[in-house]
């Protein structure tokens, strides 16, 4: 019997995404300048995990491992994600112009983020989890990765006021900040559920 | 209007089909090179149970039995040997150890892992799985917990792991065999 | 003047360094210059094929539907790659983990898809896909070698020892996720300082 609550708290903190995990790390870099925006890419990235991380579950406990083709699950995997992406841009086009006025340049960048197709992957090949389990785990990867997001822009946003020497203005000083989180997190690698 | 939407409707059709040629290639370029490679995958995966297995009983010839294999030495008997797969800090850990017909450990040998390069990744090394060596199933566990191994430092719980997966699997072994 | 094609991709358009693209393998599989090595070859494998058929392909994919189709044209090179190496060096395979696969969604690789393969020819495109897998080559590789060397004591490729330990007791968070965020982001500094970047 899979630990969910266990699963949870190691994807939020234990193993989190990005900071132990380097899974999505472009969006993590690139949307972390403004808080608002941060927000927004969070909850976006925590609900195309948790469809896909269920997408590609069905697809791959159905489909794939039924007619013997697993190998063929890089390419389905993208192909599932980046249609779901397309479905959802279109519906949200269609259905609310403010939210996609916020959201829109951040769709297509959600396909790309490593960390979507590293947790449909980790959920089948890597940890065999059943579908509740994988559920649970796209949720809190998406939670970690949202928290991750937070804290960082929130660091950048102080960082805005500060005056460091010009060769580490902007990147160098996100990766210095990043590595003080990472170590900050590191702490909870101790943690027994 | 008409004209331009039949022409749309035909542009569209024309890119799905161009899209389902591509996929159709790939799926069989796909399908030779997988084809080309399962068998070298599955060789792969057997040498290294085998390595294994030769480093656990270097003389032995392996006879598989129903979820663990007979050693045996010119024909007669000399201990078992189980395959093992368990849960680490990150990930799967898979095992292969040797069981003395006295019921010790004969040796360890981490066959796979993912546990945290220079720190869990220790436990695969000779210094730690060494203490296994001539343990039985009482002394099998840490030390803090009353037991003979001692953990690495700094990476309890990827030691914990490996204790934990061949004391559990030697039990089931021994009350297997001598239920059975 | 074509030469440049190649050379670009090394330092003016260093991937990591200078279009921060491909983060994630950076950051994850630099904890050895053996590791680095790999992922460089599978990585060059992907750009160079990937970028190649799409350019030799790219009056015949229609606009409408060109991500998809290079997706798939990715994601299969992918998958061949992934084989091939869990076939002869499963060693290796093992090492790089999942970040083999996530080859497919290294920004790098549809990024140069999408901004130079689909409209060059297909030798400008050859050469700057091996250009680029250089520059990406050379990011890592030298990422690897401090953290190995400073995180493991040694630099150790196939079983030879190529740089001897510097210390008995080397500093571990070098090979952990803090150490590669500094590494790179020093790294950064460095080479801006240097204003080469």
């Amino acid at each position: 019997m899979e630990n969910l609550l266990g699963i949870a708290i190691g994807a939020i903190l234990i193993n989190n995404i990005v900071l132990t995990k380097f899974l999505g790390l472009c969006p993590f870099f690139g949307v972390s300048t403004k808080l608002k925006n941060a927000t927004a890419m969070g909850f976006a990235v925590t609900f195309v995990m948790t469809t896909s991380s269920i997408l590609t579950w069905l697809i791959y406990e159905y489909l794939l491992i039924p007619l013997h083709i697993e190998y063929m699950r890089i390419v389905v995997f993208i192909l599932v994600i980046a249609s779901f992406v397309q479905v959802m841009e279109m519906f949200i086009r269609a259905s609310s112009p403010k939210l996609h006025r916020a959201l829109g340049i951040y769709l297509p960048l959600i396909t790309t983020n490593c960390a979507i197709l590293g947790v449909a992957l980790m959920n089948t090949t890597v940890e065999g989890y059943s579908l509740i389990a994988a559920t649970v785990n796209g949720v809190a990867t998406g939670a970690g990765f949202l928290l991750a997001l937070l804290l960082m822009a929130g660091l950048r946003e102080s960082l805005e006021l500060a005056d460091p020497p010009q060769a580490f203005q902007g990147l160098p000083l996100a990766f210095i900040s990043a590595a003080l989180l990472a170590l900050a997190f590191q702490g909870f690698s101790g943690m027994i559920l | 209007m008409l004209q331009s939407s039949i022409r749309n409707a035909i542009r569209n059709l024309g890119a799905t089909l161009v899209l389902t040629l591509i996929c159709l290639v790939a799926g069989v370029l796909l399908a030779i090179t997988y084809d080309l490679t399962k068998e070298k995958i599955s060789e792969a995966e057997q040498a290294e149970v085998n390595q294994a297995l030769s480093e656990i009983f270097p003389s032995a010839e392996f006879m598989e039995e129903n979820g663990y294999y007979n050693a045996l030495e010119n024909g007669e008997l000399i201990g078992y040997a189980v395959i093992v797969e368990g849960t680490g800090y990150s990930g799967k850990i898979k095992i292969a150890f040797g069981i003395c017909l006295d019921d010790t450990i004969q040796r360890v040998r981490v066959i796979t892992h993912s546990e945290t390069p220079g720190l869990g990744s220790k436990v695969a090394e000779d210094e730690f799985l060494m203490q296994f060596e001539g343990k039985t199933l009482q002394e099998l566990k840490l030390r803090k917990e009353g037991g003979e191994i001692d953990a690495v430092t700094g990476a309890t719980i990827s030691s914990e792991a490996v204790v934990d997966i061949v004391r559990e699997e030697l039990q089931r072994i021994v009350e297997g065999l001598l239920g059975g | 003047m074509k030469l440049q094609e190649f050379t670009k991709g090394i330092v003016k358009k260093n991937a990591v360094f200078a279009l921060a693209l491909g983060l994630c393998p950076t950051l994850a599989i630099t904890t050895s210059v053996e590791n680095a090595l790999g992922m460089s070859l599978a990585v060059a494998f992907v750009l160079i094929s990937s970028n190649f058929i799409i350019s030799a392909l790219k009056h015949f994919i229609p606009q409408e539907v060109r991500i998809p189709c290079f997706i798939v044209i990715i994601a299969s090179l992918v998958t061949v790659i992934d084989l091939l190496m869990h076939g002869y060096s499963p060693t290796l395979y093992k090492h790089l983990g999942i970040f083999l696969p996530l080859i497919v969604v290294n920004c790098i690789i549809l990024g140069r898809a999408e901004v130079f393969a689909s409209k060059r020819s297909v030798s400008d495109t050859f050469l700057d896909a091996a250009g680029i897998s250089v520059g990406f080559a050379l990011a890592i590789i030298s990422v690897s070698a401090i953290r190995e060397l400073l995180g493991s004591g040694a630099i150790v490729i196939f079983g030879h020892k190529v740089v001897p330990a510097l210390t008995s007791s080397p500093a571990t968070a070098m090979i952990l996720p803090p150490g590669a965020f500094l590494t790179i982001g020093i790294l950064l500094a460095l080479l801006r300082r240097a204003k080469v970047m």
